[in-house]
């Protein structure tokens, strides 16, 4: 079952004893962000709901995503479900694309509606993320826009997560880089000087969060992929200006449009890999109308050295297209774990076909858009061993690794410019470690027999479990 | 009013507290940068910010533009 907006999702992790309400009064910082950072530490930590902060009006949530608990409840599965069950649900999901959006004439987020004398700080509790952001953020939009050329295809309309500053009472400064979907609208609207209307989605069904950070194609659209996720059409309902498509349950829509042909200092902004991004000009947008749901939430993102929320948010949504692209030529890969800062760390498991197998999949893993540039530390190992299982990745290191004969370094590579270590920026030597076990016409040293899992050992997993639940629910009395 | 990150005497109050004015939030026109006078000193005062973070003005204008601003296509 899907969630029809982000109350509905907030009521499913009540119940489920993943969310928690600060019902005292908290400062905007630096309590908000200190709590972002907290959730993450716990195991399996809660989203945490803010309802009064000093000076404003309206609550504030964090954390959503932020828990393997969080992201199996997004997908409508047991909280237990661990990340390689979440992972292949995910897989099998991504088939059902397109599911087209459902168009409804008007929806909670037109409850209210402000034209004139806009103050983004009426509506949103804003509050500082990291210590040396040049302002206040908002880190967790769907940002919405179309391409000019091309206006009513309503495939090339992008949702995207941009991080943008607030630099007035309606003025935001947003980061659209130019391998960005959003970085080709706004070429193509700069280069005729014209404005690029833009609506800007906060607080959401948490699939679509989950697909405004997936890259897929410019022509693809994440509004019918979120409907293959959640597995029934995305409600959507037209912005008041600009003919743009934005979620009929949003807590708030901002709109407005970039201005064209003008850049201001935007940033630092402390960024996915665990630093701060600097100083830049960057583009700004105007802001004339705001829309919103009566008492909105403010759903934003504090980020951190990892894991904060992000790495959950963008885990399994970079590991999938990796996992398709990969697969296509070499069907024997199992799954993978690209959930270390964006796949700069990626851990594949594949069975061999022949020997050096393993060595030849992380180099079709190097060849593919997203990890050419951004993998760096590749592991490989078989295909009974769960890339996502830490444990069961480091016994393959031990015990399966020749390190004269299956660590490779490639010097001189394609990098990520926010990796600290790419030197010059955009440049990496990359590493593979080969932990699959070797196969003819390898040479295998010494045979060695694998223990079995013993007879029942599944069924006895569940009996274990259900018989904690019975506990925990004695200790809740 | 001088900002803490680029120290020019430009930066003015942008809102108060919206509920019940118990803060306000200042920001300067030169480099953008925005704080609440609740924040900790490090933060609001020029003196203490960290200098790793100040921004010079006269560096402003060769900061990288991102994304470049393309060149205008000429309507035929």
């Amino acid at each position: 079952m899907a969630y029809k907006d982000l109350r509905a999702f907030l009521e499913k992790l009540e119940i489920e004893h993943q969310l928690v309400r600060v019902h005292d009064e908290v400062m905007p910082e630096p309590d908000i962000a200190a709590a972002g950072r907290a959730a993450p530490n716990i195991d399996n930590g809660p989203a945490v709901l803010f309802e009064k902060i000093k000076g404003y009006h309206n609550p504030a949530v964090v954390n959503v995503h932020g828990s393997w608990a969080n992201h199996a409840l997004m997908l409508g599965m047991p909280k237990n479900t661990t990340v390689k069950e979440q992972f292949l649900e995910l897989d099998r999901r991504w088939s059902k694309f397109p599911v087209k959006p459902h168009w409804v004439s008007s929806g909670p987020v037109k409850e209210v509606v402000i034209k004139k004398e806009i103050n983004l700080f009426e509506i949103l509790p804003l509050f500082r993320v990291n210590q040396f952001d040049g302002g206040f953020y908002i880190s967790k939009a769907l940002v919405v826009t179309r391409d000019l050329d091309d206006y009513d295809n309503h495939n090339k309309q992008n949702v995207g997560t941009y991080r943008l500053q607030v630099k007035g009472k309606d003025l935001l400064g947003i980061q659209a880089l130019p391998f960005h979907d959003i970085g080709i609208h706004l070429r193509k609207a700069e280069e005729l000087n014209e404005p690029l209307p833009v609506a800007i989605c906060i607080g959401n069904d948490p699939v679509l969060t989950f697909m405004a950070s997936t890259p897929i194609a410019y022509d693809q659209s994440e509004y019918e992929f979120a409907g293959a996720l959640r597995q029934e059409p995305v409600e959507l309902t037209k912005s008041e200006t600009g003919d743009l498509d934005i979620p009929a349950g949003a807590e708030i829509v901002l709109e407005g449009y970039i201005i064209p042909r003008v850049r201001s200092v935007e940033g630092p902004f402390g960024e996915f890999p665990g630093s701060y991004s600097g100083a830049r000009l960057q583009a700004e947008i105007k802001i004339h109308t705001i829309t919103h749901r009566i008492k909105p939430i403010f759903e934003n993102l504090y980020l951190g050295i990892p894991w904060t929320e992000i790495d959950y948010l963008m885990a399994l949504n970079t590991s999938i297209p990796l996992y398709r692209q990969i697969k296509e030529s070499m069907p024997e890969v199992a799954a993978v774990n690209a959930m270390y800062t964006h796949g700069i760390g990626t851990i594949i498991s594949t069975k061999s076909r022949f020997g050096g197998y393993g060595k030849a999949v992380a180099m079709r893993l190097l060849s593919t858009p997203h990890g050419m540039p951004y993998a760096k530390i590749i592991i490989v190992v078989d295909e009974f061993v769960d890339p996502f299982n830490l444990q069961q990745v480091m016994w393959a290191l031990t015990t399966r690794v020749r390190p004269d004969k299956d660590v490779i370094l490639i010097p001189n590579a394609p990098g990520m410019p926010l990796d600290p270590t790419s030197e010059p920026p955009g440049m990496s030597t990359k590493l593979i470690i080969d932990a699959t076990t070797p196969v003819a016409p390898d040479v295998i040293c010494r045979e060695t027999e694998l223990l079995a899992t013993p007879p029942k050992a599944a069924e006895w997993e569940k009996i274990i479990r259900h018989l904690m639940e019975l506990s925990n629910k004695g200790v809740d009395k | 009013m001088i900002c803490p990150r680029c120290d020019s005497n430009t930066a003015e109050k942008l809102v108060d507290a919206p509920a019940d004015k118990s803060w306000e939030v200042y920001i300067c026109k030169t480099c953008w940068f925005s704080w609440r006078s609740t924040e900790d000193e490090a933060i609001s005062n020029p003196a203490l910010y960290d200098k790793k973070f100040k921004l010079d003005p006269s560096a402003i204008d060769k900061l990288l533009a991102i994304p470049p601003i393309p060149p205008l296509k000429k309507t035929p």
